[in-house]
């Protein structure tokens, strides 16, 4: 490696982890106030949001919003994909431009039209509401990932089995989820990260219930304090835990 | 299978927790951020075994669309900027509520404000919190002379070290005092003059500014004055920066006030007028004048019995009379004003 | 016509998910669309075929000065963001060596897992002026005072590109592996210098990752509402402030829907200009 590569290397780190350590740094902030001067180190914050009943019942929330929205997203996702796969549909490219078209359209303009409509129609907005918008958000990405996954490999497997006499569902379940488990899990795992972290549209969408970045966004309406640094430094570390056990266990040998 | 079992587990465990969360009797508030602080609404929810359901908002043009659109029972009490009750009332939204359960013979007369919360003799609505937005400063950077006059805070001495409140309204107020026009008297001749202050008060600032971004930007020595500040802004600094501090100007400053009532489509009206009576009791007023989201004056004076002397000397009990002379009303525009004001809000901060 | 059971069977697989987005993203859009012709009397809802909401757009200053503002910022930020990506992006894939790659590459995305909203707000301390920015800057000599970084555009770019930065060098590292070795090779070998052999081997033959990347980040950067929200300082406002202050303070649905309206023709736009280059169902 040379000289000038290594510098770059540095620097860009330098950038990306700035932020991440001003965070965590003032999270341990004894003062009330997360500004320099630093006078900590002090662990109160994080009691703080640990007893925070609002806080835990948020972060509760966003991981079953993310989960279910994702496991419907991934399972939509995979229908289509197998079906656009599989079989000569007439109209097949206007079917995937259709069902790819959500990725090129902001998450505001998602969120207010389904606002819009839930509104006209007299529903009330909750948890329910903002996990439906992010499978609409999670659905292209999914679809893609599974779609560009499906090979002649397994076709040639899923053809051996048929001929073997298993029918349809089984083909499905027992040949072609399994062979695309990678792609599957990976559409899975990044559905629940955007999903996780969104906020506009939980945010247009939710009522009393609401997610954490939401409850977070109303932290942070309220009042400066070294909470908000709390929950985004252990927000940071679980999942970067998560990452961390998913990349050497579950993802590892995948290219 | 395999991935259909967690999905049937989840949404079974969402059910339940759905399911959970409607087995207490519940209360649906629209409210400010004040109202959400678990020290105010825990003992109300404690004492009356029910669960408070509590929802922000921002301008009640907003929150009045909300509720025109919601069905009977979605909501139960409105907390709603003090000028904003009639408008609240001509939608038809608030119940009557009865007089003989307001405390309002303990409250600072001032604040009592029946020009707000009656509407044709009927009161609708009750002040439950007060305070001004005026000028916020940091004392070792500013010469406190100066902040007495509002023509001076915005002048060059102090350019690019201002931040601006971000709510139309209260900094409007204090351009029109700047210019020496009553606040109620604001029309719609007055807004280009107006327009012209703003813009001087726009190009003398470093940023315009929420809540927690305008404390950041005190508490970080980004700016060293807050147009539209007050108490409610520096009281949770003062702590640990006695020299972020709060001032009303001699051309006085503007009065904020909160009030709250129930509404008339609410399904369980008792148990929301109990908590309008929570919240202007004593004990309600002192842990909402304390709020951690912002501080304010209770309406109720009785709240001083459950003050400390610190947090009296903070929100500057005493001073109250002197300053309540000085204040003037929050601008009242009607709905057409209103707009033109938010347009002239937007175009100044565009400029 | 009679469709063959294949056909059907096909169908029947990808009809939940065709649903779905007719339901929920089709649909809504329809009503948006019609939304955006509505008009406001007072806080009453006025359908029909009225154009006061795009009418205003030309009228009033603050509205086409927001798209202006979005357009210049989310410009800066891509063109930055693809700037700084990519020689990171080569660096991981070209000079850290194999067995560490994948760990370089974690590594600078990691902060990726940090709270969206937290993310930003983060950033408000880092460049305060009693942060570390100043303070470094004031160290090496290059300002004598701290200076105002926080609440202006400078913050929100910084922001934005903080976080595309890590979003392309994922996509434009997963393009440069991909090259076969032999291309640098072969091009070396005939005699090409290696700036020769990016501009006219590798640069072309990454293109279309480098482009799906930018084309993301435009598309997310113009609809972000935190980002300036937070960093930006309110002195200027990008078209997702404009909207939600319509519907915060006045709950203008109409004009809401229209401003909506508008981002969505600029990303259009935006797509057919990215469009040659664009393989969105194969990221």
């Amino acid at each position: 490696m040379r000289v000038l590569s290594v510098a770059y290397l540095i620097a860009a780190f330098v950038f990306i982890y700035l932020p991440v350590g001003a965070l965590v740094l003032f999270s341990f902030q004894s003062g009330s106030l997360p500004v320099p001067p630093f006078d900590g180190p002090s662990l109160q914050w994080y009691a703080a949001i640990l007893s925070d009943g609002d806080l835990m019942r948020a972060l509760l929330h966003s991981l079953l919003v993310a989960l279910c929205s994702s496991a419907v997203a991934v399972s939509l996702g995979f229908g289509a994909a197998y079906g656009l796969a599989r079989h000569a549909l007439p109209g097949s490219a206007l079917v995937r431009g259709l069902l790819i078209a959500p990725m090129t359209v902001s998450y505001l303009i998602i969120g207010l039209g389904l606002l819009i409509v839930v509104q006209r129609l007299g529903l009330g907005l909750s948890l329910v509401t903002a996990g439906v918008g992010h499978v609409v958000i999670n659905l292209p990405l999914c679809f893609a990932i599974i779609y560009a996954s499906m090979g002649a490999q397994q076709q040639n497997a899923e053809r051996a089995a048929r001929d073997l006499g298993a029918d349809e569902a089984r083909v499905v379940l027992l040949i072609t989820v399994p062979m695309l488990m990678p792609a599957i899990a990976a559409a899975f795992f990044l559905s629940v990260t955007l999903s996780w972290d969104e906020f506009i549209i939980s945010f247009l969408l939710t009522r009393f219930d609401v997610t954490l970045p939401v409850e977070i966004w109303s932290m942070l309406r309220s009042g400066l304090s070294p909470e908000l640094n709390a929950i985004g430094s252990l927000v940071f570390l679980v999942s970067v835990a998560i990452v961390v056990l998913l990349e050497t266990t579950l993802l590892k040998g995948r290219k | 299978m395999m991935k259909r079992t967690p999905l049937l587990l989840m949404s079974t465990a969402l059910a339940g927790l759905a399911g959970a969360a409607q087995a207490t009797e519940e209360l649906n508030a629209l409210v400010w951020c004040d109202h959400t602080d678990p020290a105010l609404i825990e003992p109300f929810e404690a004492k009356f075994d029910v669960k408070v359901n509590l929802r922000e908002y921002e301008g009640t043009g907003a929150a009045l669309a909300l509720l025109e659109q919601s069905r009977p029972g979605d909501w139960d009490v409105l907390v709603v900027d003090g000028i904003d009750v009639f408008r609240a009332v001509e939608a038809g939204i608030l119940a009557p509520l009865p007089a003989a359960d307001l405390p309002e013979a303990d409250f600072f007369p001032e604040v009592v404000m029946e020009a707000n919360n009656t509407v044709d003799g009927t009161p609708y609505a009750v002040t439950e919190k007060f305070g001004y937005n005026t000028i916020s400063y940091n004392a070792d950077k500013v010469d406190a002379a100066d902040m007495q006059d509002l023509g001076k805070v915005w002048s060059d001495k102090y350019s690019g070290k201002i931040s601006i409140y971000d709510y139309y309204l209260p900094v409007i107020g204090l351009a029109a005092m700047a210019d020496g026009i009553k606040t109620t008297d604001i029309t719609a001749a007055d807004l280009p003059a107006l327009g012209e202050t703003l813009g001087k008060m726009r190009s003398a600032a470093a940023s315009v500014a929420g809540v927690v971004a305008a404390q950041t930007a005190l508490a970080t020595g980004e700016v060293d004055i807050v147009v539209g500040g007050g108490e409610w802004l520096t009281a949770v600094l003062e702590g640990e920066q006695p020299n972020l501090t709060w001032t009303i100007p001699d051309q006085g400053a503007v009065m904020w006030s909160q009030s709250i009532g129930v509404l008339a489509d609410s399904e369980q009206p008792d148990l929301a007028l109990e908590f309008v009576k929570y919240i202007v009791s004593p004990e309600g007023q002192a842990r909402l004048a304390t709020s951690s989201c912002f501080w304010g004056m209770p309406a109720n004076k009785l709240a001083g019995d459950h003050l400390t002397p610190d947090q009296k000397e903070t929100l500057r009990w005493d001073s109250q009379p002197e300053y309540l002379a000085k204040a003037q009303l929050y601008p009242a525009p009607d709905a057409d004003l209103d707009i033109e004001m938010q347009d002239l809000w937007l175009e100044t901060l565009q400029q | 016509m009679t469709l063959s059971r294949d056909t059907l069977r096909g169908w029947g697989f990808a009809a939940p998910a065709l649903l779905w987005t007719l339901a929920f993203f089709v649909v809504p859009f329809v009503v948006m669309g019609a939304m955006s012709l509505a008009t406001m009397e007072g806080r009453t809802l006025i359908w029909g075929l009225h154009l006061d909401n795009y009418a205003a757009l030309a009228q009033k200053k603050y509205l086409w000065r927001a798209i202006i503002v979005s357009l210049e910022i989310t410009l800066t930020v891509t063109v930055v963001s693809v700037l700084l990506a990519y020689p990171l992006a080569w660096i991981i894939a070209f000079r850290v060596p194999k067995r560490w790659q994948r760990l370089v590459l974690l590594l600078s995305i990691l902060p990726f897992w940090t709270s969206y909203v937290v993310r930003s707000y983060a950033w408000l301390l880092v460049l305060a002026r009693e942060g570390v920015v100043n303070k470094a800057m004031i160290w090496l000599g290059m300002i004598a005072e701290p200076v105002t970084l926080a609440n202006t555009r400078f913050a929100t770019v910084t922001g934005f590109v903080h976080f595309f930065v890590m979003l392309l060098v994922l996509t434009i590292y997963a393009n440069l592996i991909q090259l076969p070795p032999n291309y640098r090779r072969a091009a070396m070998d005939l005699g090409a210098s290696a700036f020769q052999t990016f501009r006219h081997v590798i640069l072309p033959l990454t293109l279309p990752g480098i482009m799906t990347g930018a084309f993301l980040t435009f598309v997310l950067c113009i609809g972000d509402y935190i980002t300036p929200q937070i960093l930006g300082g309110n002195t200027e406002l990008t078209v997702p402030q404009v909207i939600m202050v319509q519907l915060g303070r006045r709950a203008d649905f109409p004009l809401a829907a229209a401003l909506a309206l508008v981002l969505m023709g600029i990303v259009t736009l935006a797509y057919l200009a990215f469009a040659r280059w664009l393989r969105l169902d194969r990221i």
